[in-house]
């Protein structure tokens, strides 16, 4: 069943129609069914934020896994006050930097390979040189995605907590600041200083 | 410089789309006519793209599977606001309840066999005896529908024994064969054991009669027989034992004599009573009588007495059969022959 609907939601690339307010309703009443379907919902972009947040896959699915019973487990306290999503991913990144806060180490999975010289002088053609207009070779290259994660590993727990919500997950301001729990002008200066930072640490290593 | 900074937040508004129409239109036109803000509108805008760019990676196979599991684990564990509902809470009380059946149930049987191997049975009754501070009790193979009434003193009463069937074989000489055959048939008629009679065979010099009946009715035909007795020379009865094929022969019997031997209240007694007929009748036989007259002169007719008859009264008492005689079954077999 749950391999059913998982594919009917991969084949509707998440467009399928499901009445979220029906879907809560239901689990909030016991029905495991739609539990499942609200995981399968928000399972991958829970899971893609707080790898981010994180850096390490198997503490991003652990954290995933614990967000979502957690989430569950209290959908009777859920007022609707804020959306389910948002509620979710408070969970969720809340879990995720009190993880990062605990363990001050992060332990961000090591590069499987250096980005080679050819990435890397691409990668400075478009972002310093400014030479390229368009990055389509950089952005498909797999070793990007490490060199973003080691960038991010960089920032500080709550700048990289609202670029992630921001770039990565497409959240727009109201919403980070639903998430965070924090006034917009707040998410406004940490979204700033969070792109400032970064791109001097992305900077720096090409 | 703090200038600078201004206009960087306002860029990243800017790109984020988080401006009204006004301020965007401000901020387009800034951009269009400061090369240095618009550099940094340009870096701001690829490194966004390159954000952009980062591929979402999916969750792991499995995770939904894994929440689902680690929510099934949580729920039996402890009582979760999912399952606060009655029909959650129902379940999961039912399923609690169950395993602590079953352990318990386990637990018990365990503790049964464990006692049963390692203690003695003598042992076992004594703990549990002591245990519980009484007698243990006797197993109950069925139970009596109704209460049982107050146990009087019951006199012992002697069973009687099953009696062995009367077996026996008259023998009645004659000269006058067809008159006795006749009386003997019209005996059998008036006892209403002419139809009981299983066979009757008929030979040259004799006729042999064979009946069927019940105790009561054949002491009935020996008394009708009676009167066959004066035209017989000699008679003679047989009484089975309870060897097949041994009889205690009476010789010279008396038709009186014949009544108390079917009268006789059981087989012990019968026998008794055919075994002194037969000693008595054999020492009072006419032969001897004659000798013994011979001897003495004395006057034969006055000495001539009637056969003896065993008048105790204990007899007399048994001449009155049990009713249940009538259930007996009798075997007479009457033989008239010619001399």
């Amino acid at each position: 069943m749950v391999k059913f609907i998982q594919e009917q939601l991969k084949n509707s690339g998440f467009n399928i129609s499901i009445d979220e307010a029906t879907l809560l309703a239901q689990a909030r009443a016991g029905n495991m069914e739609s539990v499942e379907r609200l995981i399968l919902k928000y399972q991958d972009r829970v899971y893609n934020t707080v790898l981010k947040l994180c850096g390490n896959r198997d503490d991003a699915a652990e954290l995933t896994q614990d967000s979502f019973v957690k989430v569950i487990q209290n959908l009777k306290n859920f007022k609707g006050q804020s959306s389910f999503y948002t509620w979710l991913f408070r969970i969720a990144v809340n879990a995720t930097l009190n993880f990062c806060k605990k363990n001050s180490r992060i332990n961000f999975q090591p590069l499987q390979s250096e980005p080679d010289q050819e990435l890397k002088k691409q990668l400075k053609d478009y972002l310093v040189d400014k030479t390229s207009p368009q990055p389509p070779q950089v952005a498909a290259a797999k070793e990007l995605h490490e060199l973003i994660l080691k960038a991010l590993e960089k920032l500080e727990p709550q700048q990289r907590a609202v670029i992630v919500l921001r770039d990565i997950e497409q959240m727009n301001y109201n919403e980070i600041a639903e998430t965070l729990k924090i006034e917009i002008g707040t998410v406004k200066s940490r979204i700033a200083r969070g792109r400032r930072n970064l791109r001097e640490i992305l900077e720096g290593v090409i | 410089m703090k200038d600078m900074e201004q206009i960087e937040e306002m860029l990243n508004y800017y790109i984020d789309g988080e401006l009204d129409e006004r301020k965007s239109n401000e901020v387009k036109r800034l951009i269009d006519n400061d090369k240095e803000i618009y550099g940094l509108y340009d870096s701001l805008k690829r490194h966004k793209n390159i954000m952009d760019a980062v591929p979402h990676e999916p969750a792991p196979q499995g995770l939904c599977d894994n929440i689902t599991a680690q929510l099934e684990r949580e729920i039996l564990l402890a009582d979760t606001g999912i399952y606060s509902h009655s029909a959650g809470r129902r379940h999961l009380m039912i399923r609690r309840l169950m395993t602590a059946a079953a352990v318990l149930a386990l637990a018990a049987v365990l503790s049964t066999v464990v006692f049963d191997i390692f203690v003695p049975k003598s042992s076992r009754d004594q703990i549990l005896s002591n245990t519980f501070r009484k007698k243990p009790i006797k197993q109950v193979l069925y139970e009596k529908p109704f209460a049982e009434p107050p146990v009087e003193d019951k006199k012992i009463v002697a069973v009687k024994p099953i009696d062995i069937p009367f077996v026996a074989i008259l023998t009645l000489k004659t000269n006058n064969p067809i008159e006795v055959d006749w009386l003997v048939a019209k005996a059998l008629t008036t006892t209403n054991l002419f139809s009981r009679t299983t066979a009757i065979d008929r030979q040259a010099k004799n006729v042999r009669y064979a009946i069927n009946c019940d105790n009561q009715s054949l002491a009935n035909l020996v008394q009708e027989l009676s009167f066959v007795w004066p035209q017989c020379t000699e008679t003679k009865i047989d009484i089975g034992t309870e060897q097949m094929g041994k009889y205690i022969t009476v010789s010279n019997i008396s038709a009186e004599q014949a009544m108390e031997i079917c009268k006789a209240e059981d087989f012990g007694q019968r026998m008794r009573i055919a075994a002194d007929l037969g000693i008595i009748n054999k020492f009072t036989s006419p032969d001897m009588l004659d000798r013994l007259y011979a001897a003495k002169s004395i006057d034969y007719d006055s000495l001539i007495s009637q056969k003896p008859i065993i008048t105790s009264t204990e007899k007399i008492q048994s001449a009155s059969l049990p009713a249940d005689d009538n259930t007996k079954n009798a075997t007479l077999t009457i033989i008239v022959m010619s001399e």
